[in-house]
Order: structure tokens, then sequence, then C-alpha cells
């Protein structure tokens, strides 16, 4: 892993997955992948099938639900689409995430918030 | 938390189905790189370019894989799968260990097993199978002095149904003996349940055909009324729809048949007829197991409960006792608990948790010879967890990999036990219907089938043998392996077997050592009958058993000379009757059969005048005059019985053991002999003996005494067993003898005609399974010493191949290079077997094997120190082949 690239924080990439499908609806594991590469400008993750195990985690979970079905190039791919459970579940973790990050911003930028 | 157990759920769900999910991974994979490569595609990459940074974006399908089976599936369950795997490849390479380990394991848990369930079945189980049977309880007179069940007055009993509020349903039963007359079938004795109308309310099990018995059928003046189990019905009604309303003779008194339970009712024991307890407050109910007082708790009402509740209205005083010496004391047990021995609740968990746990110490032995085995095995295979180690592996992942291993093996073991324990305890059971108060049944809540109970005990004893056999040489040699692992991948250094190791194999030979002439002698002892036989033509002789009514014999002590006399002449009669039968050319008769005599602890008069209470077990047997001569016996020195012995002279007459045994070198002709009183009561009188006669039969350990028939005995009672020097048929014989008693008197009870060899034969099969056990067992031990010292042999050969090599390169003669290599292994075999003589010498001091069954053997030690040493040769023979053919240029340039 180069310096430049930092890893994810445990915990995030279910996060952002979740919030990836909320966005962009039922997507493959490759859009996902690639949709994180560009919002994360390729800073976020360092290879592509960290999200495939999340995926995983995420299914069983029943925040979010698997389907084969056919991509835009008309391929046989398998899409995941965000559960009514894992909505619930970003909406938490997204206050959660926000309080933290607030908290972790304030404790780096005291002068600034006085 | 919802969250967790979703994810619980599918990680179980992808155990379930591995193969779909993998096809499935595969499936996205695929998919996933396509569009990958479309992507690099449409960048401008060529095909080559584009397919590499597919795959290295993706980031190694391989590892991914590895890494998503961890996620989808239980991790530590596919480590186990794949251990199990391992574990049965090397159950086929290393089949020593394999045939020897697992016949040692499978005996062990098969006779653990058998221990297991005929304990949990008579001892344990406290629910009968009767709607909520945990419930149900017997109330017992209980004498906390003598440790011991009393019969329970019916005023008790009464006094009990009237006031008791914590239980319900209360009654009781006793077993009687009846003859059965139903028409168009011969007459036959019966095992009858006098029963109150609330058993039946109590077992909850309705009739099949017509009515329980009722309160009222129990009253004094009701008409006689008997209710039959399926069994009966089938066998001696045909299974006659109108069976209702028929009439049966039991004993003297016609009986109406008012209902018929359903098949395998056997409640309060093992009953198939019940006729109504009547109404009687002078009488008592006898102790278990031939009567009880029984009742269910009432709703909400504890054990406890109902004890204090019993304990507080207490028992009557007895009627002809002081009440100050009463000792007994009312108590309730779990019904079943009732029928165990005379013992207090918890004392029986206690004697039950400690013959397991005994039995389950059974396992130490063949699992530490077992446990050398898989260490010498372990070291020989350093490299490969060397390897292991290398890669990542932890000592701990390589401990969990050998104990699998084992635990393989030991379930193995464990499911064979299973397979066994049912055929052997059909067998036991077969031997314990033959208890002639069990009457060809067990009682019904035994059930020696399949149980959970057994399999889960079964499972652990598989689990501990893994931990015995597998923990303790994994942690051993993976402390030394592993430090050393990478060096030793290199230079091939040895791991040496540590002095606990040597202990063990010295330990292991003695064992084998002291335990093989005492169990050869055991087995022997057993077999023995079965080998010799009685000595004299069995097959020609028939037996039958001669009782009078017990319900006959009178309660007032004044009224039993003149029965006594009566049932004498009773006796006379039959004997003369059946003398005069065509083809019976003589009959005697005696208390025991020969052969099957009660032995009796016996006291003789020298000794204790002598200063030494020399006591000895014997066999005793109370005979007629016409016993000996019937039996073609002539006396040896002395006499056998004749008229002046049937008097008032106490006379004896012994065979040649007892006077082996017990005399010895002394003449044993006028010495005088006497049982053993019990403690707290006075001593019999003394008998002496005037005759010494051969054994008959001749086949058994113990010595015998005979002494005249109803010499001090206080009536007739007893059954007497008649044996008739005839050829003819014992069926034909049987309905004749019926004849003759049922002209003679009704209550006369003259059945069980069987051949003597017979009798012999049935007898003998618990003998046969003993020695039978006994030789699996000692077999197995010398199977695991061999096996023992053969790996420790070529463990030393292999860990010495390249020493070997050098010197038989530089010219070592073959015998020295063997007494070199093997000098360790020798002195081990030659200690234990020391060891071994000094034990089996001890053992054999302490065990009077005489008295425990056995047959001594004369010279058995020293045969058996040969024996274990060339067992002990021979195992070293092969490996010390192989070491002085060694190649020793091969060696070298391994090395």
């Amino acid at each position: 892993m180069s310096d430049a690239q930092s890893s994810i924080l445990q915990g995030t990439l279910d996060l952002i997955v979740l919030k990836t499908l909320e966005q962009l609806g039922p997507l493959h594991g490759y859009g996902i992948a690639r949709r994180i590469e560009q919002v994360g400008e390729r800073a976020l993750i360092v290879n592509q099938g960290t999200v495939y195990l999340c995926l995983v985690r995420l299914v069983q979970k029943k925040w979010i639900k698997a389907e084969w079905g056919v991509s835009e190039n008309n391929r046989k791919a398998k899409f995941y689409t965000l559960t009514k459970a894992g909505r619930k579940q970003l909406q938490a973790e997204t206050a959660n995430w926000e309080r933290i990050a607030g908290m972790i911003g304030r404790v780096l930028r005291p002068a600034t918030g006085s | 938390m919802l969250a967790f157990f979703h994810t619980i759920a599918a990680r179980i769900r992808g155990l379930l189905r591995p193969n779909d999910l993998e096809s499935d991974f595969d499936q996205e994979m695929a998919a996933h790189l396509q569009m990958a490569e479309e992507d690099g595609l449409r960048r401008g990459l060529t095909i080559e370019e584009a397919r590499r940074t597919a795959r290295v974006q993706l980031g190694g399908v391989t590892q991914l894989r590895e890494s998503w089976r961890a996620t989808r599936g239980v991790p530590w369950l596919d480590g186990f799968a794949l251990d199990a795997r391992l574990g049965f490849r090397m159950l086929r390479r290393s089949w020593g260990l394999t045939l020897a380990g697992g016949l040692a394991m499978t005996i062990v848990i098969t006779i653990a097993a058998v221990a297991f369930v005929f304990l949990d079945e008579f001892m344990g189980r406290t629910a009968p199978p009767l709607d909520e049977g945990e419930r149900v309880v017997a109330l017992q007179s209980w004498d906390v002095q003598a440790h011991r069940r009393r019969d329970v007055s019916r005023r008790d009993l009464e006094r009990w149904v009237a006031t008791l509020q914590s239980v319900q349903d209360l009654g009781g039963f006793q077993t009687i003996e009846r003859r059965l007359a139903v028409e168009g079938r011969p007459a036959e004795w019966v095992r009858i349940a006098e029963i109150t109308a609330s058993g039946f309310r109590l077992a909850r099990v309705p009739p099949i055909l017509g009515r329980w018995i009722a309160e009222g059928d129990e009253h004094a003046g009701a008409a006689p009324v008997v209710m039959i189990g399926y069994e009966v019905w089938q066998s001696r009604f045909a299974s006659d729809p109108a069976v209702i309303g028929q009439t049966v003779r039991l004993g003297e008194i016609l009986h109406t048949v008012v209902g018929v339970m359903p098949e395998g009712f056997a409640f309060p024991v093992n009953h198939r007829f019940w006729i109504p307890l009547r109404s009687d407050p002078s009488g008592s109910l006898k102790a278990a197991p031939e009567g009880a007082v029984f009742a269910r708790l009432a709703p909400g009402v504890s054990l406890d409960g109902a004890q204090a509740e019993l304990t507080a209205t207490g028992l009557l005083p007895p009627a002809t006792r002081a009440a100050t010496a009463d000792a007994r004391r009312p108590r309730v047990v779990p019904y079943t608990f009732a029928f165990t021995d005379d013992v207090e609740r918890g004392e029986l968990a206690w004697q039950q948790r400690i013959i397991l746990l005994l039995v389950a110490l059974l396992l130490v032995p063949p699992c530490l010879n077992i446990a050398i085995l898989v260490y010498a095995r372990t070291v020989t295979r350093q490299e490969e967890f060397a390897a292991r180690y290398a890669l990542g592996a932890s000592r701990g992942r390589i401990v969990v990999q050998l104990c699998v291993e084992v635990l393989v093996l030991s379930s193995a073991a464990g499911i064979m036990a299973l397979v066994l324990t049912r055929p052997i305890l059909t067998q036991i059971g077969e031997i314990i219907r033959r208890v002639p108060q069990l009457d060809g049944s067990l009682p019904f809540w035994v059930d020696f089938g399949f149980s959970w109970r057994a399999a889960l005990f079964v499972a652990g004893l598989s689990v501990l043998a893994a931990l015995i056999a597998g923990l303790i040489p994994a942690l051993q040699a993976t402390g030394r392996v592993l430090p050393t692992a990478l060096r030793s991948l290199n230079s091939r250094t040895g791991i040496p077997l540590g002095a606990t190791w040597t202990a063990l194999i010295v330990a292991q030979v003695a064992l084998a050592l002291a335990a093989l002439p005492s169990t050869t002698e055991l087995a022997w002892g057993h077999l023995r009958p079965a080998v010799l036989g009685p000595g004299f033509a069995a097959s020609e002789f028939l037996t039958a058993r001669l009782a009078v009514d017990p319900q006959r014999v009178p309660a007032a002590e004044a009224d039993l000379p003149a029965f006594t006399s009566r049932v004498r002449t009773l006796q006379a009669e039959v004997i003369r009757q059946i003398e005069a039968e065509t083809g019976v050319s003589a009959v005697t008769f005696a208390a025991a059969l020969p052969g099957a005599e009660p032995t009796t602890l016996i006291e003789m008069d020298e000794e204790i005048l002598g200063g030494r209470r020399v006591r000895h077990y014997v066999r005793a047997n109370q005979v007629d005059r016409t016993f000996f001569a019937v039996f073609d016996v002539a006396a040896l020195a002395g006499r056998t019985f004749d008229g002046r012995d049937f008097g008032a002279t106490r006379t004896a007459i012994v065979d040649q053991t007892f006077v082996r045994q017990v005399v010895g070198d002394h003449n044993a002709l006028g010495r005088r002999i006497r049982p053993v009183p019990a403690p707290g009561t006075e001593a019999g009188p003394w008998y002496e003996i005037v005759g010494v006669v051969p054994d008959r039969p001749a086949n058994t350990s113990q010595g015998r005494m005979y002494v005249p028939s109803l010499a001090g005995g206080r009536g007739p009672a007893p059954p007497i067993e008649l044996t008739l020097h005839a050829g003819a048929d014992p069926a034909a014989m049987s309905r004749r003898l019926q004849e003759i008693g049922t002209n003679l008197d009704p209550t006369l009870r003259l059945d069980n005609v069987r051949r003597l060899n017979e009798v012999y034969g049935e007898t003998q099969m618990s003998s046969n399974l003993t020695s039978y056990g006994l030789a699996t067992v000692t077999l197995s031990v010398l199977l695991l010493s061999a096996v023992g010292l053969y790996a420790l042999m070529s463990f030393t050969v292999t860990r010495r191949r390249r020493e070997i090599g050098i010197r038989m390169a530089l010219g070592a003669r073959p015998g020295r290079m063997l007494a070199s290599i093997f000098a360790r292994a020798l002195w081990q075999i030659a200690a234990g077997v020391a060891v071994g003589i000094t034990a089996a010498l001890l053992l054999h001091q302490k065990l009077n094997i005489e008295v425990e069954g056995g047959w001594h053997i004369a010279g058995i030690l020293p045969a058996a120190a040969l024996f274990i040493m060339i067992i002990g040769l021979l195992s070293a023979s092969g490996p010390a082949r192989r070491a002085v053919r060694v190649d020793p240029t091969e060696t070298l340039r391994d090395g």
C-alpha cells in the first residue's frame, strides 16, 4: 500500500457501499468499486476485491440483497440493492460518522472553532 | 444484534451449500474481470494490458477467494474438516497404529458404553415411560439402621391413602404366583400383580378391551376378576375379541377376565396379569421388587414436599416389636429408584458416578499406549510441521491438527463401540431375564435400545480418548519440534524420545506382563467348564423344580410341623410316582442343582482353636440320601449319606476341590465346619465331615460341601430341585410331571423341566461372555504393547539412519550394530519384564484367583514373561532387519 493512499478505516467501507447503493440504486460489484474509486479519486481503496468481501458481509447482515441480472453491456452480473434494514443502518451510520468526524475535526483544529 | 444473528445464519447456510456459493463467486469474479477488461479496452489499452490491469485492480483472485471463504463460512469448522481429512489419510498410512489403537479404543469404549447403558437403565432412570412418569413415586418403609427397605403394613397403606394430600392415585401391589388353568391349554404357573385399582389410574393407560380393575373389586366379597396383558391375550386366548367375561382358574379360584391391557404394558414391573389387591388390614405389602406402594405427586408438589408430609404422617408402630426399637422411617423416592439396590438416593448417584469414572479410567492405559505411538509418529513428521510452522501456522494450530487426527481414530472406535454395544446388551439382557424373579422379562422401564444419552457418553469418551492420546504427544512434540523446526529441516538431527516415554514403555510392558497371568487364569477359569464339561453325561438327566405355593405355608409357628410333615409325605409320593414312570431309572432331590449351588462362607473349628480364624468361600448344597447314587458318585474316603445322617446328627460330605482348597494336606474326615454367621446373628451348628467325594460336576473352581437335606431348615417352603435319571423327552415329561403334581395336590408346583446339560449351557453363557471379554482386553493390551515396541524400534532406526550408514560403511558388523542400536529398547523390555514379574507376583498374592472364578495354572508367570519377551523381540525384528539393510551411500547422500 502506498503512503499516498489511505486505507479505509475499519467499517467505513460498509458505510460507503451502502451510501453508493442509496445514491445509484441497484448496482453490480464492479460498478460499486468503480464508483468508490471515482468519488475517492482512487485514494480510498487498494484493490477492488475488498468491495466483494464487504458485499458478502452486508448481504449476510441483510442490509443489502443480491440478485443476478443483466448489465448495461448485456452481460450477466450480480446486482446489489439496499434493503429497508440497510437504509435504516445507513442513516444510523451516517449520523454516527458525522458526529465522530465533527468531533475529530474540532480536536484537530481547535483555533478555528473558537 | 439482529444483524449478528442474520450473519450466523448466513454462515451456517454457507456451510451447508459450499459448492453453490463457490460457483456463484466464480461467476461474479468472471463478470467483474470481463467488465474491467472492456473498460480497459475502451480506455485504449491492448487486450493483454486490459486483462493484466483488471487482475491487478481486483487484487488476486486466489487470495480474494480465501478471504471470501473465511467471510462466508465458519473458518474453524473448515479447518476442522481439513484436519479430519488429513486424519483419515494418516490413518490409512499408519495402519499399525490404526489397527492396534482402534481395536484397543473400541474395546474400552464398548465396555464403558455397556456399563453406562446398564447403569443408566437400572440405576439412572428415575422416570418410568408413563405419562408424566417423572411425577410417579414410590413410598417406602426404610430401615435407617439396617439400611434396608421393609415391608409396608396394609394399615399404613390405608392410612396414607386416607390422609396424604401431596400425592394422588396412591396404591400398592405385590407379586404372587398362581397356577393358571385356561381351557384347552396345559396349566402353568404365572406371576400376577395383586394391585389396587388406583394403579391403573396412575399409569393412565386405557385397556384395549373391557375395563380396569375397579375399587369395588377390592372388597372381600367381590367377584374375583383378572386383567390380562396383550401378550397373554394373544398367546393364551388366540386374540379372542370375546375374551371379556370368560373365566380362568388362578390357583383354585375362578376369575372373570374384565380387561385387556395394550401391548407392552407391564406396570408395575413386568406383569401381564393383574388381580385386585383385596383389603386385608392385618397383612403387609412385600418390599420391592416383590411389592411396592406407588403414587403420583399432586400438581405443584415436589418430592421434598411429599416427603415432608409423609414424615409428618409417619408409620404405625409394628404389631410385634417395641416402638422404641423401630428404626423404620417412611420415605418417598422416584418410582424406579424403589427397585434398585438398598441405598439412599445420593449414594446411588455417587455409586453410579464412581463406576462410570472407573470405567472411563480404563481408557487411560490404551490411550497412553496410543500416545506413545502418536508421539513417535509425530516426531518423524517434524519436517511437515516445520514447513507448516514456517508458513505461519501457530503451534496451537498444529496441536489442534494432531488432536483432530487422533479424534478421527477415537470417533471411529466410538462408532464401532455403539454398534457393538447393542448385541452385547442383548446377550446380557438374555442372561438377566433368566433371573427367576424376573420370569423372562425385564422391568418395563428398562430399554437396552439405542439411547441418545449413551451416544453422547460415547462421544464424550471419544473426545477424552483423543485428548489423552493426542494432546500430550502433540504438546510434547511441538514443544520440541517447533523451536528447532527450520534448523532440523536441513540438519536432520533427531529428536529424542524423552525419559517420560521410556518410563511409559517400561510401564506398558510391565502392565501387560502383570495382568497376563491373572487374566489368563480368570479367562480359563470361566471357560474351563465349557471346555471340560461336567464330567458326567448331563444330557441323561432331567431336572424339575418342585415347590409348594408359598401362600399355603402357615403363618403360625405351631402349624408348621404338621404342614412340613404333610409336604414331606407329598414329596416322597411325588418321587415314588416319578420313579414309577417308564424311562425313569432314579430320582433325587437337592436344594440346588449340581453346579448351581450357592456360594457360602464357612469356617473350620481347628483354625478357630488355633487362634486363626481362616474362612473359605465354598459352594453348599442340601441333598437327599440318594443324591450320590443317582449321580454315580462313590466316596473316595469315608462314606456317603445314609439313614444316620437325616436325624439329629450334623454331618457333611465334601468334594476333592474342597479338600485341596480348605483342608490342604490334612485328613478331612472328622474335621468340623460351619457357615460363618451373619453379623449380629448366632453361629449355626457345626457339621462333621464324614466323607470325601469326587467333584460333581468336575469343571467348577470352588470346593463343595453337602449336608443332608432339610437339616436345620425351617420347612419345605423353598423350592427343591428334582433330578431324574431318564432319557425321556423334556416336553412330554413336563406335562406328565404337571399331571402328577396336580393330581396329588393343586398347590404343588412341578415345573421348569429341562435337561441338565441345557441348564449348564445357559449358566455358562455369562461365563463365556466374561472369558471372551477378558481374552479380548488381554489381547488388545498385548497387541498395543507389541505395536508400541515396534514403533519405538522403527523410530530408533529412522533417527539413527545416518549414523548406521556411516558405521556400516566403516565396516561395522551387523550383530554389533544391532546390539548397539537396540540396547536401549532391549533394556526397556528387560526392565518392563522385571517390573511386570514383581507386579504379577504381588497381584497374584493379593487376588484370590479361585475365589474370583479363575483357575490356577502352574508355571503361568514364567510362561507369560517368556511370551512378552518373544512379543517384544518379534516387534523389534522388523525394524532391526531394516536397520542392517541400510544402504550407506544412500544415507550419506541424503544427509
